[in-house]
């Protein structure tokens, strides 16, 4: 399929007729479309699919929307607009002119979705044109609408091609394009007509052969009875798999936030031992504070003290050390240490009693004297206290501001392990071993039914050489056998067919796709494409080949690479020699067409997706902005381009926003503003 | 089914004539109706064998 043209009639933005030709060569097979944000990339990207299938992707909104809104509004009520598609292209050695359109009845200034018709013309090889009766099947069969989703896309949607569980999706559309679907197809068809054929042989070939006949029916019946059972459990392997390699990746990630789960763990008993150190020091100062804090408060009371004392002794008011016990023996005895009688009342008597008033101060003397001792001390325990108190507090303060950089520390860790999709690695691990032996299970089900199945088989093949055998005289019989005999022998070439082509095309899309990515990339990771085509991407790590978690540019990559890939693969096996015959020259060509062609792949990438496609499409439109297209894109593109248009943007908006866009140093309208009405116009550059 | 080194061509060439055509017509039906997925190609696989084989 190559295109030629797509017009458009007051399709969306488009209003009026507008044309834009896409015939192009081998040498510059790609054409190149400028436009701003919401000019209408997606939409024209989506006329091709409305102009084939009458639907447009779930990303375009207000679809019941079609004609174009200012010519919706200048419609009088009760008048039609015409709304169309037209699509011009070659197919295997035909021209065809599709045509999906409408009038469009205004019965309100709402619109309505329109029914829009499709018609399908061939050119015949005298110039002639030919209406196709059924239009929307040839269509079809012309390009498969699942197939349709390699060559028609959105750059920013494609990695959904390659992400887990599209594959089985991905696998029936690439049967399609590889010849292996009617492979498949057949074989599921050809049973009910060997059994149509083989009723006349069970009806008229005579006892001996309608024995056999019937015996080979019933081993048929447990065929396809075994063969759908092993689809059933093939099926749900394929879903215990699924479920095995997502818990296996959850596993995946718990072994990645191990260190991380380590380090908490190393956090957490730092961090409680910080706490009670904390608190430690916390009661430690406490207690010096109760115990010995009055001493912070003793320096003037000492000095003062110390004062009273020194002017008590000045004064004589505090004499020499003399015990009040004594000098009351004295007084009792009634003599005086001189050996004076101390007779009560007398002088002597008076004066050594004066004496004990003086002892009575002995007392405070011996207090006083300790006192002065103790101020002393008082100081030196003051310095002591304050030393240590400064001690205990810088503790503190350590102690809670490693506390505080512990409970921070712990804190960003527990967000990074607090992920809901991680569960308990022992249940996860449960799980994938539960998993790992309903596998098994399934597997010795598997097993044992392909066992039966070739056991079947051989019975079948015996029991079918003793049909040959039998004699059969009635003529009727005799052709429903030989055709049976004919069927049988077609059906085990094809079995063998598919068998070689699955094999086949798996290993050589590989070893494309491989070719493909490498060229575009540059880390060092390598696509491989399991036998169900399930892509996914490696990487050698020290001679271990471990598997990547792919980042949205890189699934865009993948997924690019493997369109690529398809689209080469496709064409390839279509001019070789096989079982379909001799292919038309443009056999298993497809374009491909790109909106917002490189996603949010680097500049880097964009140039070598931009290089790659160029060099293996066959036919490449490639729709994009300004930012993305301008600069490496337009360069790499260039050499290849053989037409190059702009979908000018016209809007009702502010005067100011009118831009343009330089392209080969020529200046063109990109946005043009302010507008009679909004509306995209298809300027072609070259 | 072990394949080994044997090719689609390999397969072919130890085909009859007959063999060969219907099994081109086979899948030349099946190409055609591949995107009618409940399509019943019983009758038109029938009409092509008793062509090749009337």
């Amino acid at each position: 399929m190559r295109l030629r043209s797509i017009t458009l009639t007051n399709f969306r933005q488009f209003s009026g007729t507008q044309v834009l030709e896409l015939d192009s060569g081998s040498v510059k097979p790609v054409s190149l479309i400028f436009g701003a944000n919401g000019a209408g990339k997606t939409t024209l990207l989506n006329a091709f699919t409305w102009a084939l299938y009458g639907t447009m992707s779930d990303d375009v909104e207000e679809q019941d929307r079609m004609v174009t809104d200012c010519v919706w509004r200048e419609l009088p009520a009760g008048a039609s607009a015409e709304l169309a598609v037209e699509l011009r292209f070659d197919h295997e050695g035909h021209d065809y002119r599709l045509r999906r359109g409408t009038q469009v009845r205004k019965q309100s200034d709402e619109q309505q979705r329109p029914s829009a018709e499709v018609r399908l013309w061939q050119t015949m090889a005298d110039g002639s044109s030919e209406e196709i009766g059924a239009p929307q099947e040839r269509i079809y069969s012309i390009l498969p609408r699942g197939v349709s989703r390699f060559f028609f896309f959105n750059g920013e949607r494609i990695e959904k091609l390659v992400k887990k569980g599209a594959y089985s999706e991905v696998q029936q559309d690439i049967k399609a394009l590889l010849d292996l679907e009617q492979v498949e197809r057949a074989l599921e068809h050809l049973p009910k007509v060997d059994r149509r054929l083989t009723a006349d042989l069970k009806k008229h070939g005579g006892e001996r052969a309608s024995e056999i006949q019937t015996a080979i029916d019933d081993l048929r019946d447990s065929q396809a009875e075994s063969h759908e059972d092993l689809k059933v459990l093939e099926g749900e392997q394929a879903m215990l798999v699924e479920e095995r390699d997502s818990v296996v990746e959850l596993l995946r990630q718990h072994a990645g936030v191990a260190p991380i789960q380590k380090e908490r763990d190393r956090v957490a008993a730092e961090l409680e031992d910080a706490r009670t150190q904390r608190d430690a020091a916390i009661r430690e100062r406490a207690s010096l504070v109760a115990s010995r804090g009055f001493l912070a408060f003793t320096d003037e009371l000492a000095a003062k003290t110390a004062g009273m004392a020194a002017a008590l002794y000045q004064k004589g008011a505090l004499p020499a050390p003399l015990k009040r016990e004594f000098v009351d023996q004295l007084l009792e005895d009634h003599s005086c240490i001189c050996g004076t009688p101390l007779a009560e009342g007398t002088e002597p008597w008076q004066k050594v009693n004066d004496w004990r008033q003086r002892a009575g101060l002995q007392m405070v003397e011996t207090a006083w004297q300790q006192l002065s001792g103790q101020i002393t001390q008082l100081s030196s325990a003051r310095q002591e206290l304050h030393a240590s108190l400064q001690a205990v507090i810088k503790r503190v303060t350590a102690e809670r501001e490693r506390v505080t950089r512990l409970e921070e520390a712990m804190s960003e860790l527990d967000g990074q392990l607090n992920d809901p999709r991680r569960e308990d690695v022992q249940q996860l691990e449960s799980k994938r071993r539960d998993l790992e032996a309903r596998i098994g299970d399934k597997r010795e089900r598997i097993g044992a039914l392909r066992a039966e199945l070739e056991r079947i088989q051989r019975e079948i093949d015996q029991k079918t050489a003793e049909r040959s055998k039998a004699e059969v005289k009635d003529e009727l019989a005799n052709k429903a056998r030989a055709r049976s005999d004919l069927v049988q022998s077609v059906r085990r070439a094809l079995d063998e067919i598919l068998a070689i082509r699955k094999e086949e095309m798996r290993d050589r899309l590989d070893a494309k796709l491989k070719d493909v990515f490498g060229k575009i990339t540059i880390k060092r990771h390598v696509p491989r494409l399991s036998k169900d085509f399930e892509l996914a991407l490696y990487e050698d790590v020290n001679g271990v080949e471990l598997a990547v978690p792919k980042s949205t540019g890189e699934n865009q990559i993948l997924s690019l690479s493997f369109v690529a890939a398809v689209s080469e693969l496709a064409r390839e096996i279509r001019a070789e020699h096989r079982a379909e015959g001799e292919p038309p020259d443009d056999a298993g060509t497809y374009p491909i067409v790109m909106d917002a062609a490189f996603g949010s792949l680097d500049q880097n990438y964009q140039r070598e997706v931009s290089r790659v496609l160029a060099q293996m499409a066959p036919q490449l439109v490639v729709l994009v902005s300004k930012s993305q297209g301008l600069g490496q894109v337009v360069s790499e593109l260039m050499p290849f381009v053989s037409h190059l248009g702009v979908i000018v943007t016209h809007t009702t908006g502010l005067s100011g926003a009118s831009e343009d866009i330089e392209l080969e140093g020529m200046a063109y309208p990109y946005i043009c503003s302010p507008a009679e009405t909004d509306h995209a116009e298809l300027k072609v550059i070259k | 089914m072990a394949t080994g080194k044997r090719t689609e061509r390999d397969v072919l060439q130890e085909l009859s004539s007959e063999e060969l055509q219907l099994l081109k017509r086979v899948l030349e039906i099946e190409r055609a109706k591949l995107h009618v997925k409940a399509a019943d190609l019983t009758d038109d696989l029938l009409s092509a064998v008793k062509a090749i084989l009337p």
